[in-house]
């Protein structure tokens, strides 16, 4: 059956390097990766929804998990955190106060920062699929165009 | 500034729908579609669950 034009997809190789260079950059400033690889818009929409997700966990004073984690729990709330990139090295600078979830309050911000963090893997995943060529996408996002 | 639980939530919906749209579909009408799609239905099931659990509040 004949597609047209906005329903075509197409693989896109690009060196592999630039992926996991894209793909580290995604990871330390949300949407950077896709910049690289100019997606702008899909870098504006992962930036912003990633962002406005850690700011307002951080300012809920949600906890931020560190590395040295005390049971699995723990570890698997530091690397959901991690994902957030400059926003988790940022977490202390963002909100001096710290962590308080003696109060839900507090407790709701843990779940939208670690909720951000995990978004942003998610986009770094997407970054590697496209950099790779892995990723079937329209003729509106081939770079360049 | 103090979120009371629905505006955080609102908050979460917004974000989540827009980022899960843009990794999930090409097109922009199929986008924005999506979006305000997983975005209602974030509230509806979250408001849902509310008032199943209110019962057990009391």
């Amino acid at each position: 059956m004949a597609q047209t034009p906005m329903a075509q997809t197409q693989k896109i190789a690009i060196n592999p390097a630039l992926a996991l260079v894209a793909a580290a950059a995604g990871w330390l400033v949300p949407g950077l990766g896709h910049a690289l690889l100019r997606r702008w818009a899909k870098a504006i929409v992962y930036f912003c929804a990633v962002a406005i997700l850690a700011l307002v966990g951080l300012w809920m004073r949600g906890n931020v998990f560190s590395s040295n984690a005390a049971d699995a729990f723990d570890m698997l709330g530091f690397l959901a955190d991690i994902g957030n990139g400059i926003f988790y090295f940022l977490a202390g600078t963002i909100n001096p106060a710290g962590a308080d979830v003696s109060k839900a309050y507090g407790d709701y911000g843990t779940r939208l920062f670690a909720t951000a963090g995990v978004l942003n893997l998610l986009c770094v995943l997407e970054v590697l699929q496209i950099g790779l060529g892995s990723k079937e996408e329209g003729p509106a996002a081939v770079p360049g165009s | 500034m103090i979120l009371n639980h629905f505006q955080t939530m609102v908050i979460f919906a917004l974000a989540v729908s827009a980022a899960f749209a843009f990794l999930s579909k090409n097109e922009m009408n199929e986008r924005i579609r999506y979006a305000v799609w997983a975005f209602l239905a974030f509230l509806v099931v979250a408001l849902g669950l509310g008032w199943l659990m209110y019962p057990f509040s009391h």
